[in-house]
């Protein structure tokens, strides 16, 4: 804004300086007229670059220049021809066109210069406030780009509506220790109008605070603290700041909602959870349960004596049904622990076959029936793994493939590396999944069609659904897919992420 | 007979479970003395001297660990940890506490009679002295005078590392031994939180002498917690 310093006038002395120097030259050979054009150029000139003053200054000099040495008589400020004042004239408007002209450009190039900028800082704004996760996240990006846009220091605080009592709960931070920022931010707050510095009511508030009001309920209010209050905001500075608490606000807006749409959607997987957990502990747990009683008091009633072969019988089946239900209450926990994030997976390095052993131990007499046979290389990569987790994937895999396959059918485990993870398969001989199906067996509590198992006994519907939580925890992934040669298989992988220490001297050899 | 029956000890709060186990240990030829909690156990420990100690691992009272500690300090009498399934990490302090073996619940009658016998054994012969060859699970055979062992009649060749490995397993033969208390004894204190090493090695000592090494009859492994090697006698 230095008018005066700039050295405009200088420059527009100077064009009208170099003018007179040429038509010194060049008089002897023109006429008056021409000599008028040439300082014309020069007054045109100076106007279409400089501001009026300049341009009026430069017109004036050229002006008594012409009237001074190029009009008769010479040397003189007299004029003999009246003709020459039309001159002066037209040389005069010329230069108020021009200026004006090239003002009322200037004006605008600098207004497209300033929209510019503030759609660039919005955009900017509006692309921080959509990668932002969270509130706290979205306050900070936010703040950073009003401080930018004001050239001050910004932060917002998230604060709630005025109560009825008209009482903003401000928070405790050295913002708002000063007094007249605290009823400044009170009074922005309470009627949401932006208050301090830089706006219309500034007061001797050094702190503009504007309030960011989302159409959802919660919002913020915002603190802009210049270096120094003593410099007014600019007009397009106001603009954007403006702009930027409503986009704010808006921005804050989608992240309310989407959090509620988050919470109901929980909400919603929440009493599906509870519903399914219900009818399974209504149904599942107390069909055994049942059993267990019944056998019991048969064999107490002394009114009737039972055969031994009987009293064997029923104590078989306190044991199969209890071992039922121990089976299916661990399935429970395991599937509510996944299902509710609650699932610890402590991982470390060991061999896959270890685990796969230990089940396979565990799950000898289940599977007697089948063959069992295991491929497992034996220069495959150690796998960083919880191991009772793990050990449960395959012990579950197993279980459907004992109950599903017909007995005497083959029960495959295959486990190889594949790029930057350990793949493995257990594969069956059974009826398969039905097509349609391979991502519904996943499902909790999905029997499918196969609730008549081979061995009679449904299963809990949750194995898979187990198995998923657990893999999924260790960055793997699980899916079903169909043999060839019939038969369903299941197929994990585990990723192999870092290296352990290796083993001191004696390495590994196949 | 002159000698008594031996003595077991069970520490237990749930009433029915400490019935089943009375049941069971009366039915195979033992004297049980019970316990309903820590304090009332620790009182039993010191005044009656039983020859095992089945102990609970969620007693209300007192914390595991206390009554371990406190149990180590008045007898040498064998402990065995009763405790759920997912309780491996609580079980294995116990363990490295001092506590010999581990039950997990539900378990069966011999399961229990297996690790109560081997508990006497190695509480009457502390450090199973090894001189005469040993057969194992799996037509196994170690002879430790010559330090070698053979599978199958033939000669398995051993790295020094997976012998002491092997040999650490035999003297504790049919006890669970810990990641920790196996890494300490075969490679020392620096090593007690390489499991990986432990894991490494048992894997190669399984393929030398295991028939098939994902199913093995001889190097058990507890998950979570140990390894344990089959007791000769239950091959």
């Amino acid at each position: 804004m230095a008018r005066w310093g700039d050295g405009q006038y200088l420059r527009a002395g100077g064009m009208v300086a170099v003018a007179i120097g040429v038509c010194l030259v060049v008089r002897p050979h023109l006429a008056t007229v021409d000599i008028a054009m040439i300082l014309l150029l020069s007054v045109v000139a100076a106007a279409a670059r400089y501001r009026r003053g300049p341009a009026l200054l430069a017109c004036l000099l050229s002006t008594a220049a012409f009237d001074y040495l190029f009009v008769p008589p010479y040397y003189t400020f007299d004029v003999f021809n009246p003709s020459y004042f039309l001159t002066f004239g037209v040389m005069l408007l010329v230069a108020l066109t021009m200026s004006g002209l090239t003002a009322r450009i200037r004006e605008q190039r600098e207004i497209a210069h300033e929209r510019e900028q503030q759609s660039r800082a919005l955009c900017a704004l509006e692309a921080d406030l959509a990668a932002a996760e969270g509130a706290d996240a979205l306050f900070a990006a936010a703040a950073t780009h009003l401080g930018r846009a004001a050239s001050a220091s910004a932060a917002i605080f998230a604060l709630a509506r005025p109560d009825d009592a008209g009482e903003v709960p401000l928070p405790n931070v050295p913002a708002f220790d000063d007094p007249a920022v605290r009823v400044a931010a009170t009074w922005a707050w309470t009627r949401g109008i932006a208050t301090g510095w830089g706006t219309a009511h500034g007061g001797e508030v050094p702190v503009m605070l504007l309030p960011l009001r989302a159409v959802t309920g919660a919002a913020g209010l915002a603190t802009i603290r210049p270096a120094d209050p003593a410099i007014p905001l600019s007009s397009a500075q106001r603009a954007t700041v403006e702009a930027m608490a409503a986009a704010i606000a808006s921005a804050l807006d989608r992240h309310l909602l989407a959090q509620q749409n988050e919470r109901a959607r929980a909400d919603v997987e929440a009493e599906r959870l509870r519903t399914a957990l219900l009818s399974s502990l209504s149904h599942d747990l107390r069909t055994p349960l049942a059993g267990i009683e019944t056998s019991a008091s048969t064999l107490l009633d002394e009114a009737a004596p039972l055969p031994a072969v009987t009293r064997h019988e029923l104590l078989a089946s306190i044991l199969d049904e209890s071992r039922r239900m121990t089976r299916l209450i661990g399935n429970l926990l395991s599937m509510i622990r996944v299902e509710t994030g609650m699932l610890v997976v402590q991982q470390l390095w060991q061999p896959l076959e270890e685990v796969l052993g230990v089940a396979l131990l565990r799950m000898e007499e289940r599977l007697k029936a089948h063959p069992v046979t295991t491929h497992i290389p034996c220069d495959l990569p150690m796998v960083s793994i919880d191991e009772l987790l793990i050990e449960q994937v395959f012990l579950n895999l197993l279980e459907n493939a004992a109950r599903y396959a017909p007995a005497g059918s083959p029960i495959e485990i295959v486990a190889q590396q594949d790029g930057a993870a350990v793949l493995v398969e257990v594969g069956d001989r059974g009826p398969g999944v039905p097509a349609g199906e391979e991502e519904r067996v996943f499902e909790r509590f999905y029997r499918g069609g196969r609730a008549a198992s081979a061995d009679g006994g449904a299963g809990s519907g949750l194995g898979l659904t187990i198995c998923r939580g657990i893999i999924t925890a260790h960055g793997g992934r699980i899916w079903v897919a169909g043999r060839e040669g019939g038969g369903a298989a299941v197929r994990f992988t585990l990723p192999l992420i870092g290296v352990p220490a290796p083993a001191p001297a004696e390495l590994m050899s196949c | 007979m002159a000698a008594a029956l031996p003595l077991v000890l069970i520490v237990e709060d749930e009433l029915h479970m400490r019935r089943a186990l009375r049941a069971t240990l009366v039915g195979n030829g033992f004297q049980v003395v019970e316990a309903s909690g820590a304090r009332e156990g620790l009182m039993q420990a010191s005044g009656r001297n039983p020859e095992v100690i089945l102990l609970d691992l969620g007693l209300p009272d007192l914390d595991g660990r206390d009554v371990t500690r406190a149990l180590r300090r008045m007898t040498t009498a064998p402990i065995i940890v009763i405790s759920a399934r997912g309780q491996e990490h609580d079980k294995v302090q116990l363990l490295d506490l001092g506590a010999d073996d581990y039950l997990t619940k539900p378990f069966g009658v011999a399961e229990l009679l297996a690790r109560i016998r081997v508990a006497l054994r190695h509480a009457a012969r502390p450090l199973t002295s090894l001189e005469e060859p040993i057969v194992l699970a799996g037509d196994v055979m170690v002879d430790p005078l010559r330090r070698q062992v053979f599978r199958k009649g033939a000669v398995v060749h051993l790295t020094p590392t997976e012998y002491r490995l092997l040999i650490t397993l035999l003297r504790h033969a049919g006890r669970v031994l810990t990641h920790r208390q196996l890494l300490e004894q075969v490679w020392g204190a620096n090593y007690a939180a390489q499991t990986h090493y432990l894991r490494v090695y048992m894997t190669q000592l399984r393929h030398k002498l295991e028939s098939d090494p994902t199913r093995p009859r001889l190097l058990l492994t507890e998950p979570g917690v140990g390894y344990r090697l089959r007791e000769p006698s239950e091959a």
